[in-house]
């Protein structure tokens, strides 16, 4: 049925290159290129809330050309001043709020110098880019032109000399009281592909990107504060000056992040399997949390567990859970081998918080720490794929306690409905989609979506897409897709092109013009009944008619289920390409009802209310029960007001 | 107050009826939201999240759908309303449009209450609608001073409590049971305040009643002398129906209908959840009866109030003759 259209065959032909590295093979006894490699030596100054630093970055050109300029992030300095692209961003999406004095961080280079043959100060040589929208208040990127280039496998030395003043928290780093979070900290170096350096600007939604390598950072912090980060502890040394210094170090990762603060409680417990490496979990625990361990734990092992068996195992063999502070801001975030969690002073067991989060953020080791695509561009690609894969580890491994909560009193007091037990294919999500199905097509790089919509096409329209897809294809080829992918992906920076080839080899047909529909296009799918009429036509029979539309613009092949009387049933198979098509049955019973996608496959369909007709409606029966349900809701907050007369 | 049955059962009427409208307009959506759709048969035995989330999502019906959240379940329906006076959350329309009818209802009928409690017997419907009407002008110029101090503890007190008092207290505060105390105390700072303009307003009328008083303002600074002359015995009782309120809101969450099913279960939800409103009400009628109650042990006598009672008019046989 479908078949591959030019246009489709071009869009892959041109999505193929997305992202490729000629050189992108494993160094010897690596598992992954390591062509960015970090020695840093960091120091926490909380008297002025400043981070100094010096670093040496090791980096191969694993491009295909040479390069004469290198590029570096420094994100802080997206909160250096207001006109930065990530606080227009802010603005645009519907954030207006002016950082308070304390709160602006920023990052500046001391001192810049390379070696190639010889060593050269490049200091000076400094300059701010704006590669993406040509702001020039933004300093979220450096460049600096080499005096010679650098081939390709060429390699050169950086040493960097830095210092930053540490923000109140903005995109999960910062500080509040004792507590700090650094993530996107240190100078860092962009990604070189083969069509050029790909180094984005820090925007409001999207940040990562970078290569692979090995960390090896020293971290002296005041003696007493307690710290986690990327990597493993090699060694802690106490200095004279009442500092602590912190040696990690991690290999084949390609961001690092850490914390300190002396109020954790640090638990651990080791994480087995039959088959799967063995994990040490570390979590950096709230005091204000004690008694929440078991539940960040047995998540974060479920993770490991379904993870590992379902896409592939996770090789580190150690992983850091960080609880963080309230107001931190910093919850809910991915790093590698480390992760920021989430939870409440008041938990319900029967509300999937902290689970769910710590689920989907140890999920993002998977799908952003070891497949490294490019969430500036393909954000879908990490947080939709992860968001699917998580929304399945919650049912499979919490899904008997997952239930809707709603917090009053400014958000401290939660309520559980018992009667509302959430499904993860349509209560995660759809809604979220449904109110912004048009905002933006995937395909579109993802630091140019709407600020405030792009959410929901990145994490629900992905996940929405997917879910689709296991009910399609079934969970096994999916399974062996996503694995397959994950598999020839890790350690690299795989495109959109490589997902949708995994997906279609495994499902052994061309699924390019459904990716056509979710990925590139911004269409709504939307199927319904039309008419049901099944009247008497001579003695003993009646002529049914259905008519089925197609309400939306987007396609998909829809089952279209009629039911008679006797329970007996029709069923027919619709391209759902034509606006519409009838159906009609002579019989000798009386039709009772039609559906269109009577097993809901399409979860992307925005109106599943009018898949369904019925010659039995209970409509007026549905509409006096939570009529009289909101009539208790309004004479409550009427007899509460009365109060005050 | 218990003794006065009719007046229970009129004020719940009349909360019946000031939510009968909009609710046959919610109905009404979504009857036509569902339409023929099988989807309604999920509604109607329990609940379709999905199908709520989707309904939600159609837009306004009268902006009443934005209201139609999962709120509306058993004991949420209070934690709804109570959160959303003290957080002082914006309020649909048509919804600020019922509950202005309604507050008014009740101004016009609190002088028929407060006769009616203030006698200690039964006044007949012409007594207790006379006594409402001679007192409506009267409560609601009481109601434009009251207005003005509810106006200034919500633009101008709520703000400086939650919007600066609170953040600036908590802003750098990185323990949620910490920053949880500090809200608490704002509520409770707020809530007192709110429950002093509502006592000196009850006490006001009180006194209206009780001793005819045309004067509003005189009202009220009788109503504030007394509460400063007897603040024990003032903040005894409020306590004591504070806890009464506890106790009905209490038993109510723990007899939570939740959802429940169509048929049976629908009608003993609807008992459970009205039973519920009901004992809300019989406690707003005990804070004025024992308000009146109190106001009249300070005065010379039980039962004493200077108004004469109502005449009812002569029947017409009388008028021939």
């Amino acid at each position: 049925m479908f078949g591959l259209s030019a246009i489709a065959m071009a869009f892959v032909l041109s999505t193929t290159l997305d992202g490729s590295q000629k050189f992108d093979q494993p160094a010897p006894g690596a598992r992954s290129p390591r062509n960015a490699n970090y020695e840093i030596d960091v120091r926490l100054e909380p008297g002025d809330r400043t981070l100094h630093g010096r670093e040496r970055i090791r980096w191969r050109n694993i491009s295909a050309n040479p390069t004469s300029e290198l590029q570096f992030h420094l994100y802080w300095n997206a909160w250096r001043n207001a006109e930065s692209t990530w606080l227009r961003e802010r603005r645009l999406g519907g954030n207006g709020t002016t950082p308070r004095p304390d709160a602006w961080g920023s990052t500046d280079i001391k001192a810049l110098h390379v070696t190639l043959d010889r060593s050269y100060d490049l200091g000076s040589n400094v300059r701010f880019i704006a590669p993406d929208d040509g702001n020039t208040a933004d300093r979220t990127v450096a460049a600096v032109s080499l005096p010679q280039p650098v081939p390709p496998n060429g390699t050169v030395d950086i040493d960097i000399e830095w210092s930053a003043k540490i923000p109140r928290p903005f995109a999960r780093t910062g500080y509040i009281d004792d507590y700090y979070f650094f993530g996107q900290w240190f100078p860092k170096i962009g990604v070189l592909e083969d069509a050029g350096w790909n180094t984005h600007q820090f925007h409001s939604a999207t940040e990562f990107y970078s290569d692979y390598g090995v960390y090896d950072v020293r971290m002296t912090v005041p003696r007493g504060y307690i710290v986690g980060a990327s990597g493993r502890e090699v060694t802690s040394t106490d200095s004279s000056n009442g500092t602590v210094i912190h040696h990690y170090h991690g290999e084949d990762i390609h961001d690092f992040a850490w914390t300190t603060s002396p109020q954790f409680i640090v638990l651990t417990r080791t994480f087995t399997h039959p088959t799967l490496p063995q994990v040490q979990m570390r979590l950096l625990l709230r005091p204000e949390h004690a008694g929440q361990e078991a539940r960040h734990f047995d998540a974060a092992g479920a993770t490991l567990k379904y993870y590992g068996e379902w896409f592939g195992p996770y090789p580190y063999g150690n992983i850091t859970i960080v609880d963080p502070a309230f107001q931190s801001g910093s919850g809910g975030m991915e790093y590698p081998t480390l992760f920021t969690a989430g939870t409440r002073w008041i938990a319900p067991t029967r509300v999937l918080a902290p689970e769910s989060v710590t689920v989907h953020e140890a999920g993002h080791q998977w799908w952003y720490g070891l497949v490294g695509s490019n969430e500036f561009e393909h954000a879908w690609m990490d947080e939709g794929i992860n968001q699917f894969s998580e929304a399945r580890v919650d049912e499979v491994a919490f899904g008997t306690k997952n239930f809707l909560a709603r917090r009053y009193f400014g958000g401290f007091v939660p309520w559980v409905f018992r009667d509302i037990p959430l499904k993860r294919q349509v209560d995660e999500g759809l809604a979220g989609y449904r109110a912004q199905a048009e905002s933006d097509a995937e395909a579109t790089p993802s630091f140019r979506y709407w600020p405030s919509t792009g959410g929901n096409i990145t994490y629900f329209k992905t996940a929405l897409w997917l879910h689709t897809l296991e009910k399609w294809l079934g969970w096994p080829t999916l399974q062996r897709a996503m694995s397959t992918y994950f598999d020839a992906s890790k350690f690299r920076h795989p495109g959109p092109a490589e997902f949708f080839q995994s997906v279609n080899q495994a499902a052994g047909r061309d699924l390019t013009p459904f990716f056509d529909q979710v990925y590139r296009g911004s269409n709504t799918f939307d199927y319904g009944v039309q008419l049901l009429t099944s009247t008497p036509a001579g003695t003993g029979h009646y002529r049914t008619t259905v008519v089925v539309r197609r309400f939306g613009e987007a396609t998909f092949p829809v089952d279209v289920l009629t039911t008679f009387s006797d329970g007996s049933k029709k069923t027919e198979r619709w391209d759902g390409v034509e606006r519409r098509a009838i159906y009609r049955y002579d019989t000798n019973i009386r039709a009772r009802s039609v559906q269109v996608d009577p097993d809901r496959v399409l979860m992307l369909d925005v109106n599943y209310t009018n898949n369904s007709r019925t010659l039995q409606p209970r409509a007026s029966e549905a509409s006096l029960k939570w009529s009289l349900k909101w009539t208790a809701w309004l004479q409550d907050v009427l007899v509460t007001y009365a109060w005050l007369v | 107050m218990v003794a006065a049955p009719a007046v229970i059962v009129g004020i719940y009427v009349v909360t019946l009826i000031a939510a009968a409208p909009l609710a046959t307009a919610i109905g009404f959506g979504i009857s036509e939201h569902l339409g023929s759709s099988l989807i309604a048969n999920d509604v109607a035995d329990s609940v379709s999240y999905d199908w709520w989330q989707e309904f939600a999502s159609q837009g306004s019906f009268l902006m009443l759908t934005s209201t139609f959240t999962p709120s509306i379940l058993g004991f949420a329906t209070t934690l709804d309303s109570v959160s959303g006076l003290l957080d002082k959350r914006p309020m649909v329309p048509a919804i600020a449009l019922a509950l202005c009818f309604y507050l008014l209802v009740w101004v016009f009928l609190q002088g028929g209450i407060l006769d009616r409690y203030a006698r200690g017997r039964r006044i007949g419907a012409h007594g207790f609608f006379a006594a409402s009407g001679t007192f409506f002008l009267r409560f609601l110029r009481l109601g434009v001073t009251a207005g003005i101090a509810y106006w200034f503890l919500f633009a101008y007190v709520h703000e400086w409590l939650f919007a600066k008092w609170y953040v600036n207290v908590t802003r750098d505060i990185p323990v949620e049971r910490t920053v949880f105390y500090w809200r608490l105390l704002m509520y409770a700072i707020f809530t007192a305040l709110l429950a002093l303009t509502a006592t000196v307003l009850d006490y006001a009328k009180v006194r209206a009643v009780i001793e005819d008083r045309r004067s509003m303002s005189g009202a009220l600074i009788a109503a504030i002398r007394f509460i400063v002359r007897n603040p024990w015995r003032v903040t005894g009782l409020y306590l004591t129906n504070t806890v009464l309120f506890l106790a009905v809101v209490g038993i109510w969450a723990l007899s939570d209908p939740g959802a429940g099913g169509s048929g049976a279960s629908m009608w003993a939800g609807v008992l459970v959840s009205q039973g519920y409103i009901l004992a809300r009400l019989i406690v707003k009628l005990q804070v004025l009866a024992s308000a009146t109650a109190l106001f009249q042990r300070s005065l010379a006598h039980w039962g004493y109030i200077a108004a004469p009672g109502p005449v009812p008019p002569a029947p017409p046989i009388v008028e021939t003759s």
